[in-house]
C-alpha cells in the first residue's frame, strides 16, 4: 500500500483511483449507495403507505408544512452539494487548501440545514405533530429524521476528514476518503430531492 | 522494495491471533464454528418441537415454549447457523477460487463476523431472561406488537436481527468488490467458477434485500419502544405493512440460502464427473434471472390476506416462472454427470441427494404458487415440509457437499469417508423420514404453529414417524461431529490438489491454504482454469507476476470491540436505559474514530519466508 | 489486474487537462430551476392534482439525472457497476412504491 507520495505536491492524477485500496473503497460504496437506495425506498414506501392516516385532530400535512422554510433548506443543501464538488475538483488539482475551504464551506451549509430541520420539527410538535401522534406522524419522522441523521453523520464525517488532511496531507490514502464523502454528500442531497417532492410538496398538493 | 516500512508489526498466537484476525481463511473458520454451534442450538429446538409433538396432547413443553422454540429454531437456524455457514464457505473459498490473496475490506470481514456473533448471542440471551422471542421467525405485527407481546422477547428479535444484519450487509459488500475488482489476470467474469458466479448474485441479494429488512426492524423497534404507530391500526398503521415488508426481504432471504448451494453443487458435481460443467452460460443466465425473478415475487407468502385477484395472478406466474432457470440448473447437472467419471465420495453423496431432494421441494413450490390451491395449504404442514424440502434438502445438503470438499483445503485434513457416508445416509433418510411425511399432515388439515394437536383427527402416527426421522438427523449431525474429531485426532493429511480431480485455482495451492494464498498470482486462460493447464500438460499455473514481497493487512481487535459496543446497546436501548445505550455506540464510534485515524500500513512477507504457511486451525 | 498504480505523475499532469467547473454550475442553475418548477406548480394550485404530482416527479427524476450524472459522474467512463447498483436499488423501491400504492389497505 502506497501510503507515501514523495513528491509533495505531485499526486497522480484521480488520485483517489491511484490504488486498489482506493479503487474498492469507491467501488464499494457506490453498492452501500446502492442499498441506501432501497434502504430509503422502504422508508418512502411507509410513508406513502400511511401519509393520510393523520387522525382525528391532528395538524394535516397541508397546514404543517410551511413551503418557504423547505425551500430555504433546499436552497441550502443544494448549494452545499456544489460546493462538494469543487472540494473534489481542488482535491484532483492538488489544491489542498483550497479543497479544505470548500468542505468547510459545505459543513457549514450542512449545519445550517440541520438547524433549520430542528427549528422547524420543533415547531411541528409545538403544533400537536409529534413522533407519536400517528401513523403519518411517525412514518413522516422517521423519514424525514434519518435523512436528518445522514446529513448529521455526514456533517461529522467530512468534519474528521478536514483534520486528517491537515494533519496528514493530501495523499492517495485521504483522496478516497474525500472523494467517498463527496459521493455521499451528493446522494443525501438526491434523497433530500425526492423529500421535498413526496413529503412536503405532494402534501401540499393532497 | 523489500522492507518498505521500518515499523514493527505485532503478530499475534493463540487466542488473540482468532480475535484480531482479519485473513479470511481464519474468518472463514470463526463463521463455520460459530455457525455449527448455532446449528446445533437450532437442533436442539428442532428435537424439542418434534418430541413435544409426537403424540397429541402431549406436555413436554408449554403452549408459550413451544412458540418459543418454533421461533427461534426458525431465526437461528436461517440467520445464525444456515448464513454464517455459507459465510464460512465464501469466506475459505471465493479469494482462492479468483486468485486473490484476500477480500477487499480484510477489516470489515472481521467487522461482519464479530456483529454476527454478537447479534446471535443477544438472540440467544433471550432464553435467559424471561423469555425468548415467540411470534413466529416472521414476527408478523400486530402479534408482534407491544400489546399482544409485551414482554422482551421480541425486543431481542428486533435488536438481534438489526446486528447481525450489519454484519450480512458488510459481507455483501465486501464480496462483491472483491469479485469485481480483484479476480486474477485472464480472469474474465464468463470464466469464474460456477460457485464464484453464485456468491456473486447472492451478494447482491444481499446488498439490496437486507436494507429491507431493517427498515422493518427498526420500524418494529419504533412502535414497540418509543410508540410509534407504524403498525398499530388504533392510530392509523397497518399491519399488511409489515409483511410486505418482511417479504420483500424474505423472499430473496431465501434465495441468498439456495444460490450458494447451486453454486457448490455445480463445483462438486463437475469434480467427481471428471467433466467440465454442462451449459455453462446458461447457468450462469439461469442464476442471474433467479436472483431477479427472486425479488419480484414476495407476495406469494400472502395470497390469503386479501390483495385482490389481480395481484395474486401476477405473483402466481412470477413464482412459478422461477422454476424455468431453476429446472435448466437441474438438467446441466444431470447431463454433466452423464458421460462424466463418476466418483461417489461423500462431497459427490451430497450434491446427487441434493438433487432429486431439491427437485422435491421446487414442485411443491409450483403447488404452493397457485394462488386458489394456496388458500387450502397456506399456514398447514404442506408449507412446512416445502420449505424444509428446499432449505434442508436443498440448503444443509449442499453444506454438507460443500463442507466435505473443501475441509482439506480449509483444513488440511480429508475427512474420513466412512464417518461421511454414515453422515450421508443418517441424515438423509432421516431428512426424507421427517418431511415427506409432513406434506400430508398438510393435506390431512394439520395447522402449522399449534403445540398440539387432538386424538383421532388421524395425525398421530405421521408425527410419530417424523419425529423419529428427526432423531435420524440428529444422529447424522453426531457423526459428523465425530467425523470432525477424529479427523483433527488422526485425520490423513490432504495435498494441494486434494482430490487430485481439481479444476478450480483453490486446488493449485497447498492444503491448508498458505497465509499469503498465492506466492505469485496466476495467469488465468479459461474456465476450470487449473484443468485447462492440466490437459495441456502442465503441472502448475503460470505466474501472473515475479516473486516478490507480499502486503498483508495488520491485525486488529477493533472489529471485537466495535461488535461489543452494539450488543451493549442493543441492551441499553431495549430496557430504556439510555446511558447504556449510550454507552454502547460511544465505544462503537470510538473505534470506527480510531480505525479512521490510524493508518494500517500492514506488513509484508518475504519471498524467503514463503514456506507454505498454512492456517492451522 | 495486478494492483499496479498509474504512471510517472508528471506526464499525467501534462496530459490531463482539469475540467472546470462550468459544468457542475450549469448542474446547479439546472437543478435550482427544476426545483423552482416544481415548487411553482404546487403555489400556483389551480391545475388537476393528478397532473401537479406528475410534473412533481417529473422535476424529481431530471434533478436526480442531472445531480447524479454530473456531480457523482455516473455519467462518465468506469462507473458501469455504480450504475447497476443504483439502477437496481431503483427497480426494488420502484416495486415498494407499487406495494405501498396498490397493495396497503385498511
Amino acid at each position: 500500500m502506497s501510503a507515501h507520495s514523495h513528491v509533495e505536491g505531485q499526486l497522480p492524477h484521480e488520485p483517489e483511483k491511484a490504488t486498489l485500496e482506493g479503487r474498492n473503497k469507491i467501488l464499494g460504496f457506490w453498492l452501500f449507495l446502492g442499498a441506501e437506495v432501497v434502504l430509503f425506498g422502504t422508508l418512502f414506501s411507509a410513508f406513502l403507505a400511511l401519509r393520510d392516516k393523520v387522525g382525528d385532530g391532528n395538524p394535516t400535512a397541508d397546514e404543517l408544512f410551511n413551503l418557504s422554510t423547505v425551500a430555504i433548506a433546499t436552497f441550502i443543501l443544494l448549494t452545499s452539494s456544489l460546493t462538494s464538488v469543487f472540494a473534489t475538483q481542488a482535491l484532483h488539482a492538488g489544491k489542498k487548501n483550497a479543497m479544505i475551504g470548500w468542505l468547510i464551506v459545505t459543513v457549514l451549509f450542512g449545519l445550517a440545514f440541520l438547524g433549520l430541520e430542528i427549528y422547524e420539527f420543533a415547531e411541528y410538535v409545538h403544533e400537536g405533530h409529534g413522533f407519536t401522534t400517528s401513523a403519518f406522524s411517525s412514518s413522516f419522522y422517521t423519514l424525514v429524521g434519518f435523512h436528518g441523521a445522514h446529513v448529521a453523520f455526514g456533517v461529522l464525517w467530512i468534519g474528521l476528514i478536514i483534520g486528517q488532511v491537515l494533519k496528514k496531507g493530501l495523499t492517495v490514502v485521504t483522496a478516497p476518503k474525500v472523494y467517498v464523502s463527496g459521493l455521499y454528500w451528493h446522494f443525501i442531497d438526491v434523497v433530500w430531492v425526492f423529500i421535498f417532492t413526496v413529503v412536503y410538496l405532494m402534501g401540499k398538493v393532497g | 522494495m523489500a522492507h518498505a516500512h521500518a515499523h514493527t508489526v505485532k503478530r499475534y498466537k493463540g487466542l488473540m491471533d482468532w480475535l484480531t484476525t482479519v485473513d479470511h481463511k481464519k474468518i472463514g473458520i470463526l463463521y463455520l464454528i460459530a455457525g455449527g454451534l448455532f446449528f446445533l442450538v437450532g437442533g436442539l429446538e428442532a428435537i424439542m418441537i418434534r418430541i413435544q409433538l409426537w403424540k397429541p396432547l402431549n406436555n413436554f413443553v408449554s403452549a408459550d415454549t413451544f412458540n418459543e422454540l418454533i421461533t427461534m429454531h426458525g431465526t437461528t437456524m436461517i440467520f445464525l447457523a444456515a448464513m454464517p455457514m455459507l459465510f464460512a464457505l465464501m469466506n475459505a473459498v471465493i479469494p482462492l477460487q479468483i486468485g486473490a490473496r484476500d477480500v477487499a475490506f480484510p477489516f470489515l470481514n472481521a467487522l461482519g463476523f464479530w456483529t454476527f456473533f454478537f447479534g446471535g448471542v443477544l438472540l440467544n440471551v433471550s432464553w435467559f431472561t424471561g423469555g425468548a422471542p415467540d411470534a413466529g421467525w416472521t414476527s408478523y405485527v400486530p402479534l408482534a406488537g407491544s400489546t399482544y407481546s409485551s414482554e422482551y422477547g421480541v425486543d431481542y428479535y428486533v435488536i438481534g436481527l438489526q446486528i447481525a444484519g450489519i454484519g450480512t450487509l458488510i459481507g455483501g459488500i465486501n464480496f462483491l468488490v472483491t469479485i469485481i475488482n480483484m479476480r486474477a489476470p485472464g480472469m474474465t467474469f464468463m470464466r469464474m467458477p460456477m460457485f464464484t458466479w453464485a456468491i456473486f448474485i447472492t451478494s447482491a441479494l444481499i446488498l439490496f434485500a437486507f436494507p429491507a429488512l431493517t427498515v422493518g426492524l427498526v420500524a418494529l423497534m419504533f412502535d414497540r419502544l418509543f410508540d410509534a404507530n407504524f403498525f398499530n391500526v388504533a392510530n392509523g398503521g397497518n399491519a399488511v405493512l409489515w409483511e410486505h415488508i418482511f417479504w420483500i426481504f424474505g423472499h430473496p432471504e431465501v434465495y441468498i440460502l439456495i444460490l450458494p448451494a447451486f453454486g457448490i453443487i455445480s463445483e462438486v458435481i463437475s469434480t467427481f464427473s471428471r467433466k467440465r460443467l454442462f451449459g455453462y452460460s446458461s447457468m450462469v443466465f439461469a442464476t442471474v434471472l433467479i436472483g431477479f425473478l427472486g425479488f419480484m415475487v414476495w407476495a406469494h407468502h400472502m395470497f390469503t390476506t386479501g390483495l385482490g385477484p389481480v395481484a395474486n395472478a401476477l405473483f402466481s406466474i412470477a413464482t412459478m416462472l422461477i422454476a424455468v432457470p431453476t429446472g435448466i440448473k437441474i438438467f446441466n447437472w444431470l447431463f454433466t454427470m452423464w458421460g462424466g467419471s463418476i466418483k461417489f465420495t461423500s462431497a459427490n453423496l451430497f450434491a446427487v441427494g441434493f438433487i432429486p431432494t431439491f427437485v422435491m421441494g421446487g414442485v411443491t413450490g409450483v403447488m404452493l404458487a397457485a394462488a386458489p390451491a394456496d388458500f387450502q395449504y397456506h399456514d398447514s404442514y404442506f408449507v412446512v415440509a416445502h420449505f424444509h424440502y428446499v432449505i434442508v434438502g436443498g440448503l444443509i445438503l449442499g453444506i454438507f457437499a460443500g463442507l466435505h470438499y473443501w475441509w482439506p483445503k480449509m483444513f488440511g485434513r480429508m475427512l474420513n469417508e466412512t464417518l461421511g457416508k454414515l453422515t450421508f445416509w443418517t441424515f438423509f433418510i432421516g431428512f426424507h423420514m421427517t418431511f415427506l411425511i409432513q406434506h400430508f399432515l398438510g393435506l390431512l388439515g394439520m395447522p402449522r404453529r399449534i403445540y398440539t394437536y387432538l386424538d383421532g383427527l388421524g395425525f398421530n402416527e405421521m408425527n410419530l414417524i417424523s419425529t423419529i426421522g428427526a432423531f435420524l438427523m440428529g444422529l447424522g449431525t453426531i457423526f459428523f461431529i465425530t467425523n470432525i474429531i477424529v479427523t483433527a485426532v488422526s485425520g490423513k493429511k490432504a495435498a494441494g490438489d486434494a482430490w487430485e480431480d481439481g479444476r478450480t485455482l483453490e486446488w493449485t495451492i497447498p492444503s491448508p491454504a498458505p497465509e499469503y494464498n498465492f506466492a505469485q498470482t496466476p495467469l488465468v486462460r479459461g474456465y476450470d482454469a487449473y484443468w485447462k493447464e492440466k490437459m495441456d500438460g502442465h503441472k502448475e499455473m503460470t505466474p501472473a507476476e515475479p516473486l516478490g514481497s507480499i502486503h498483508m493487512p495488520s491485525p486488529s481487535i477493533l472489529p471485537l470491540f466495535m461488535s461489543i459496543g452494539l450488543f451493549i446497546a442493543g441492551f441499553g436501548f431495549m430496557y430504556h436505559n439510555y446511558f447504556v445505550g449510550g454507552g454502547g455506540l460511544a465505544l462503537t464510534f470510538l473505534c470506527m474514530l480510531i480505525r479512521s485515524l490510524k493508518d494500517d500500513h500492514g506488513f509484508h512477507i518475504e519471498p524467503d519466508e514463503l514456506h507454505d504457511k498454512g492456517v492451522k486451525a | 489486474m495486478a494492483a499496479v498504480n498509474h504512471s510517472a505523475t508528471e506526464e499525467t499532469k501534462k496530459r490531463h487537462k482539469h475540467e472546470g467547473p462550468q459544468k457542475h454550475i450549469v448542474a446547479y442553475i439546472m437543478s435550482l430551476v427544476l426545483t423552482l418548477i416544481a415548487f411553482a406548480a404546487v403555489i400556483a394550485g389551480e391545475v388537476n392534482t393528478s397532473f401537479i404530482i406528475f410534473i412533481l416527479l417529473m422535476m424529481a427524476g431530471l434533478q436526480v439525472f442531472v445531480q447524479m450524472g454530473f456531480w457523482m459522474h455516473m455519467k462518465d467512463k468506469g462507473h458501469g457497476f455504480a450504475t447497476i447498483s443504483i439502477l437496481g436499488g431503483i427497480v426494488i423501491a420502484f416495486t415498494m412504491i407499487i406495494m405501498a400504492e396498490y397493495w396497503v389497505w385498511w
